[in-house]
């Protein structure tokens, strides 16, 4: 079990230590983590389990916040990393965003918090919805309230009543004047374009997030019109396992709020909306860039927000590049990156130069990758459709929306 | 100007976050000393405790040590304010362990809070409890977690299952059967979220006490959908822990696949196993089995074990036990495991997920095993943080069965957003499923060079792409013969291609890597003449490297003369000469290296070769006498020759660890690691292992009358180890006078150990309380429970219904004096209270009351008068009790009912009157008065709560159901020291009584005792069949009543330890749901157990 949690700055200080078992863990081994960390080079992927000399250490990553945990004895090494995202979740949320004024500013809730997921090392509420009436979240009311009067809690005095129910991630008793209900199918396209531009892999990640402001305890059916493309399949802990695994429906009753029902993967895709085709020239201590970006299959709605991106090799003296459409700009780490937007009707973005190499090397050995942004409104580019949306226990019928967005996930073109 | 621009910014962003820090505790964290903090703990204010508290959190969080505000803080703990409490609790928990004796301080308060209605409060009482680990206060906690343990709230529950573990920390020994058993009901509990906390208590506690499992297996898997994610993890791993140790492995699975084959192999051929292994050459498949063997020893041994033996031993002598294999098609218990963990591959918690595919990959039949793939391969992409661990993982599984990920190798696909370790991660995998196993070699070699190219195109790729390659090759060059098949050479050469090609795009930064151009030149060396290209190349590359050979190392240059050597031997034709020039060469180089290894390989390499270069350079081979130059060739041959011939398998020295272990991570055994339990190694003969015998819940062991249940006493027995056998076979034979023996002595430890327990924490004590005031301190708090499970589970395995027969004529209320005749001129009143009920309202309680004249005059109109309710309401307004339930509503009604005037006396007679009173609480006196002759009396009138319910008739079922929803804070127990019985001993000492006859005086005078002062129904007496004939230890009564204001029924068990000829240890326990005057009755009940009786008559 995890016998200490530590909230790192990006500089490496510790900003709150909870102890969570008898054997307590000394603030050193932060200091042996750090210069660990620093050893290994820039790189902030640093592996999430490493083997300290005297403790196991678990790492998660969050905006430049690290959650450390250590443990010493055999533990689920998964739990520990799902726990420590699971708090990284739970004071975004609280905090708005995650950083270290907002965690030093709001450290007395952070301790809070910890307290209450977490006894003796053991998860214990880890359920949002109940940590929220358990400890109230600084809002703008709290805060004046307690700059007026001096004195505010934020500890609730009463047990949530979600703590015993078979349904703990809904809080009971909710009332709206407005029954609504949001479904949104976010997807993102994982791709990989080889040096002669033939698709390697092309996939989907999509999720289907769902905003809910449903008074009572409603029952919900979602169905989807072709659910054979899914691939596979991960539920939010409310949807029922039975419908699926029988007809493919999803059945739940949500919790209150945004939340994500359900992600899927689709695999195999066969095309691109877009191509994009780097090409590579070196001579004599030079090496010509161009790169031609243009629609491939047309989605049928607008393409927008398309960037590409690159990371100069590292023997690369200077660059010139220039567009014939969007911005072009070298950031200090040598990423180049290229903002089109959308794709113009008149003409096809391309992007072309020269880079300068070092002294002594006369072709370019190393290539660099580029990575593809987009995105599409109104399309699901796994073909997804959403059936119908069933509502049960509701007094009257709600308003349902739906959306589709697709954008560029793991998108890579080699060159 | 950019400078400029940025110290604008920077202020504007200060200013920003300044407006965002209004109102949070920023100041707190910024400056915790700048306000001296001792006086703010001591405040009156709530919120000036509370930025105190805030304070030394925010020391805390830095990392200073503020211990010395110690003694200060825990003061705080009795506020009320919820927030208070949290920061002080916050506090406490950081530092009680520096500062035992003033956490002790705070114990009290703890106690209180237990009692609290509010659960979030009793919860973080026990949690703090708990978590404060004083050896001293273990057994109140333990006790506190019993009690916690059947609150009705299932956050207060949860919070007991996870005091275990902190309890179980402190290793004492004493505690450990008190919280096994906690967590027996706990694992019974009929919230998953309960079950879930459980789970991890039993897997951190006692997790090999697997018959606990057993009893609850079925609905345990049943359950599991709805545990806590969490708790999920945990119980996947307990459950597949109990299915091997009771129904060993699954034919069908991964784990016996190899011995399947072996089996029928040896039984083919009838001989040794090994040899099998041995000619095999270039199976793959035997390989592969051979590494699914490895990981199924290492599973069930731990690899260190297994490793170990297997240096020394034979690998066939460590075969399973053929009869410790179940079928997964046939086992009920397999199949429910396996069906209950499918749906959780769906999870969005990647551990669970893990866990899940974890259970299938020991469990489920192998041609099932795809199905964990795909949820598997899902985790890589939906979380981002698991991903290292998830690999890790699929590492070990594709290495066993690669064709389960080889459909995916997509997946596998590198990025270049992917970190180091990921990278070399996925390629490793990738070269397991595509490259090595992969039927279609064509495929193959396109893997192979996708490797090459993978690390040409991302350059921080390369160095692990080489080493994957190198390691590939020559794994590949030795696990097979190859030289037949043409495609395995392509895969080779483009393997050789990759690599070259990778070495020669960075020169400079792969120089750094002499073991891999050494391999290269090796590899050249030894498959020279494989293909067509090789054999082209020699030549070139062996002028190549004999060019470069001064700048090499020292590693690459004794390969380079070997390679040299090995091309010559095998060299035809025209290159035969270049080569031969080119060792020369090379040899010559070698002779005047800087090191001595590689001259002495030069000088050997001469020597040995002399014959046959000489005989080469002459171009006279026939001519000289082969005899000589045949040996020394030979020699060449055999030690430069194709040694891949008896080259066998690489031996497996990989370690692997239980899949989603930490251990496997970082490939040593962490801590705590503990490898699956043997097969079958958990006996079965508990005939209730199927969940019917549920004891704790149900509630049934009372349904069984006048004689031993043998269910419920063996699945109790089973749940203390310890206890196991000597319970069984008592209730077996009951009879047989050892098997009593066995039974009481078990009976005994277990409150010696209670005496030990509290007798040990009080020496440890001696410092802050004195001996007395612990001990009164553990038997009298009256809101606090023993875990009188335990107790009454030893009891009921052996007792017997009795029924006492007709006390009812004996029993005979006590009578209290209300006016003295001193005072009362002569009159003298007592009054009793009567079991009659009121016939006007429920708030009424009869009272007689008996007028004797003492003087020696006739007495007159004598009355009884409430004054008080003719004088008007105030006065009975100004009681001013707070808790409503207990106070009984006001009214206009008089206080006092029908009180006839006697209206004369003569000296000496007695008269009785009855007459029924309204108190206004169940302590509070009423004040009245007795008029005689004429003359005012003022009388106080006591009340007594033992009447203020009246006897509710029941049977045994309903009381023990209804005390089963009365359990938790509705509870309380006292103990108490009985001694009624000993007079009456005494009395009957004369007679030649029957040893049962003690039983029956005890159980009389304990009732005679009870229902003469209080208005009860007596519902059943347990005797003790199968204890010492002078042993009352178990002999339990229980009593039921019912309120008379509310009508709430309150039920009275008094258990009973000890001699029968010595005062009696007795604990009495209420249940009622109106808990102050459930602890009120308590009270009394023990006030007056205690006092001697009246002697009978």
């Amino acid at each position: 079990m995890l016998q200490c949690i530590f909230l790192l700055s990006d500089s490496g200080e510790v900003m709150l230590e909870k102890q969570l078992t008898g054997q307590r863990v000394d603030r050193s081994i932060c200091t042996w983590f750090w210069e660990h960390t620093v050893s290994q080079g820039d790189s902030p992927k640093l592996q999430s389990v490493i083997a300290s000399p005297t403790h196991y250490l678990f790492q998660v990553l969050r905006e430049g916040i690290t959650f450390l945990a250590c443990t010493q004895v055999e533990m689920p090494p998964l739990m520990g990393i799902e726990f420590l995202c699971r708090v990284a979740d739970v004071l975004t949320d609280y905090l708005g965003s995650l950083n270290e004024d907002l965690i030093k500013d709001n450290f007395v809730i952070v301790y809070e918090l910890l307290d209450e997921m977490i006894d003796n090392g053991f998860p214990l509420t880890t359920e949002p919805n109940i940590l929220r009436e358990m400890i109230a979240p600084p809002n703008i009311a709290n805060k004046m309230l307690s700059v007026v009067t001096g004195n505010s809690s934020n500890v609730s005095d009463i047990l949530p009543g979600a703590t015993s129910s078979c349904i703990p991630w809904r809080t009971t008793n909710l009332k709206y004047a407005n029954n609504e209900v949001y479904v949104d199918l976010v997807e993102e396209m994982d791709a990989i374009i080889n040096r002669d531009g033939v698709l390697v892999k092309c996939e989907i990640y999509g999720e289907v997030q769902v905003n809910s402001h449903l008074s009572g305890v409603p029952d919900l059916t979602l169905s989807f019109a072709n659910p054979a493309v899914l691939d596979d399949v991960r539920f939010h802990p409310c949807v029922r396992f039975r419908p699926w695994e029988a007809h493919q429906i999803l059945s739940f009753v949500p919790p209150d709020g945004q939340f994500k029902l359900m992600s899927y993967r689709v695999r195999k895709l066969k095309s691109s909306p877009i191509y994009v085709k780097p090409q590579l020239t070196s001579d004599a201590g030079t090496c010509r860039v161009s790169v031609l970006v243009g629609i491939r299959n047309d989605p049928g709605k607008t393409i927008d927000s398309i960037t590409v991106q690159f990371q100069l090799p590292s023997c690369v003296l200077s660059a010139d590049l220039n567009s014939n459409y969007g911005t072009v700009n070298i950031l200090a780490n040598k990423t180049c990156s290229w903002t089109i937007g959308k794709i113009p009707k008149d003409k096809a973005p391309a992007m072309s130069g020269t880079l300068l190499l070092e002294t002594g090397l006369e072709r370019l050995h190393v290539f660099p990758t580029f990575q593809v942004g987009f995105r599409i409104m109104g399309v699901a580019l796994s073909g997804l459709k959403i059936d119908k949306l069933d509502l049960k226990n509701l007094p009257k019928p709600p308003y349902k929306g739906f959306r589709a967005l697709t954008r560029a996930g793991e998108f890579e073109v080699r060159s | 100007m950019f400078n400029q621009f940025g110290a604008t910014a920077e202020t504007l962003s200060k200013a920003s976050t300044l407006v965002f820090r209004i109102g949070t505790d920023a100041h707190l964290y910024d400056d915790p000393d700048d306000v001296s903090i001792a006086p703010l703990l001591d405040s009156r204010f709530d919120s000036e405790k509370c930025e105190a508290l805030k304070r030394l959190l925010a020391l805390i969080a830095q990392g200073f040590e503020v211990s010395s505000f110690f003694p200060q803080v825990v003061k705080n703990v009795a506020s009320q304010s919820l927030e208070v409490k949290k920061l002080v609790y916050l506090y406490l928990l950081h530092y009680a362990q520096k500062r035992p004796n003033e956490a002790l301080l705070s114990i009290n308060y703890f106690q209180k809070d237990l009692g609290d209605p509010n659960p979030l409060v009793r919860a973080w009482a026990l949690r703090t409890m708990a978590g404060i680990r004083l050896h001293v206060i273990a057994p109140l906690v333990l006790v506190a977690a019993g009690k916690c343990a059947r609150d009705p709230s299932v956050y207060v529950r949860k919070c007991a299952a996870n005091a275990l573990p902190k309890l179980h920390d402190l290793r004492l020994e004493d505690n450990t059967v008190g919280i096994e058993e906690i967590i027996g009901i706990l694992l019974n509990d009929s919230s998953p979220c309960v079950v879930g906390a459980a789970a991890a208590a039993f897997s951190s506690v006692c997790p090999n006490n697997l018959s606990l499992i057993g009893r609850n297996y079925k609905r345990l898997c049943e359950v599991l959908p709805d545990v806590e994610e969490w708790g999920k993890i945990v119980l996947i791993g307990i459950l597949l822990r109990y299915v091997v140790a009771r129904h060993g492995l699954v034919k069908e699975s991964i784990m016996f696949s190899l011995h399947g084959t072996e089996n029928s192999r040896s039984e083919k051929d009838c001989s040794d196993t090994n040899s099998a292994l041995d000619d095999n050459g270039n199976s793959n498949d035997l390989y592969e089995s051979e590494l699914t063997n490895a990981v199924s020893h290492c599973y069930i041994e731990g690899p260190a074990e297994y490793l170990s033996r297997l240096s020394f031993m034979n690998k066939d002598s460590s075969e399973f036990n053929y009869a410790s294999l179940t079928s997964g098609k046939n086992n009920d218990d397999v199949k429910i495991l396996l069906q209950c963990t499918l749906p959780l591959l769906w999870s969005n918690n990647s551990a669970v997920v893990l866990a899940a595919a974890g259970v299938h990959w020991i469990m489920a039949p192998v041609e099932d095993l795809k199905r964990i793939v795909k949820p598997l391969l899902f985790v890589l992409r939906y979380s981002n943080a698991s991903k290292y661990v998830v690999l890790c993982n699929i590492q070990v599984l594709a290495k066993a069965i690669t064709s389960l990920f080889s459909p995916y190798f997509e997946d596998f696909f590198i990025c270049a957003s992917d970190s180091y370790q990921i990278k070399a991660l996925k390629l490793d995998i990738l070269a397991y499923i595509g490259y090595i196993r992969d039927p279609d070699r064509r495929f193959a070699t396109d893997t192979v060079a996708r490797i090459g190219i993978c690390a040409q195109r991302l350059p921080e790729m390369s160095n692990p792409c080489l080493e994957f390659l190198l390691a590939l090759t020559r794994q590949q060059l030795t696990t097979g013969e190859f030289g037949s098949v043409d495609a395995e050479a392509d895969i080779l050469i483009q393997a050789i291609m990759s690599i070259k090609s990778i070495i020669q795009q960075d020169p400079p930064s792969h120089e750094k890597v002499p073991a891999a151009r050494a391999m290269v030149v090796w590899m050249v060396g030894e498959y020279n003449s494989l293909g067509d290209l090789i054999p082209r190349m020699l030549a070139t590359v062996l002028k190549y490297l004999a060019g470069c050979f001064a700048s090499e190392e020292v590693e690459t240059k004794l390969q380079i003369c070997n390679t040299a050597v090995k091309v010559l031997l095998g060299a035809k034709g025209n290159d035969l000469l270049t080569i031969k020039m080119v060792l020369i060469y090379v040899l010559e180089l070698a002779k005047c290296d800087l090191n001595y290894d590689v001259r002495d390989r030069a000088h050997f390499l001469k020597k040995l070769l002399s014959t046959y270069l000489d005989s080469q350079c002459l171009e006279e081979e026939t001519n000289h006498p082969g005899q000589h130059k045949d040996s020394s060739r030979l020699l060449a041959e055999n030690l430069f020759g194709k040694q891949n011939k008896s080259v066998s398998h690489e031996p497996i020295d990989h370690r692997f660890y239980l899949p989603g272990s930490l251990s496997q991570i970082v490939l040593h055994a962490a801590p705590g690691y503990e490898p699956l339990p043997k097969p079958c190694s958990l006996r079965c003969d508990d005939p209730e292992m199927d969940e019917n015998g549920d004891p704790y819940v149900t509630d049934d062991e009372d349904s069984a009358s006048e004689s031993l249940d043998e269910e419920i006493a063996s699945s109790y027995s089973s749940q203390h180890s310890n206890v196991d056998s000597s319970g069984t076979d008592g209730s077996e034979e009951a009879g047989s006078a050892s098997e009593d023996d066995d039974n009481s002595h078990q009976l005994i430890q277990f409150s010696d150990e209670r005496k030990n327990g509290a007798s040990q924490s009080a020496s440890d004590f001696g410092e802050l309380l004195s001996n007395r005031a612990l001990e009164s301190w553990l038997d009298d708090q009256p809101g606090f429970s023993k875990p009188n499970t335990s107790e009454h589970s030893q009891v009921r395995t052996s007792s017997a219904r009795i029924s006492i027969g007709d006390i009812g004529g004996q029993v005979r209320p006590k009578s209290y004096p209300l006016l003295d005749p001193v005072n009362g001129n002569g009159l003298r009143v007592d009054y009793s209270f009567s079991s009659e009920i009121s016939s006007i309202s429920p708030l009424f309680i009869c009272i007689e009351v008996s007028f004797k004249n003492c003087s020696k005059e006739t007495m007159s109109d004598i009355t009884l008068v409430d004054e008080e309710s003719g004088k008007g309401k105030d006065s009975v307004e100004q009681s001013s009790f707070s808790d409503e339930s207990s106070t009984i509503p006001q009214s206009n009604e008089p206080n006092l009912v029908s009180v006839e005037e006697i209206t004369s006396l003569d000296p000496g007679q007695t008269m009785t009157r009855s007459i029924q009173v309204r108190f206004h609480h169940h302590l509070l006196p009423l004040k009245l008065a007795i008029y005689c002759n004429g003359k005012r009396h003022p009388i106080k009138l006591r009340p007594d709560i033992g009447y203020f319910v009246k006897a509710l008739p029941m049977d045994v079922e309903v009381f023990t159901n209804k005390e089963s929803q009365l359990r938790g804070m509705f509870e309380c127990v006292r103990r108490c020291t009985f001694t009624d019985h000993i007079k009456e001993l005494d009395k009957d000492k004369g007679d030649n009584s029957l040893v049962e006859d003690k039983f029956l005086v005890i159980c009389r005078s304990l009732a005679l005792k009870m229902l003469s002062n209080a208005n009860l129904h007596l519902v059943s007496v347990d005797l003790p069949v199968a204890a010492k004939l002078d042993d009352a230890t178990g002999l339990c009564l229980r009593f039921s009543s019912k309120i008379l204001s509310t009508s709430a029924p309150c039920l009275i068990t008094i258990t009973v330890e000890g001699r029968c000829s010595e005062p009696l240890e007795m604990s009495v326990k209420v249940n009622c749901e109106e808990t102050v005057f459930g602890l009120n009755l308590l009270n009394r009940i023990v006030n007056f157990s205690v006092e001697p009786s009246h002697p009978h008559v």
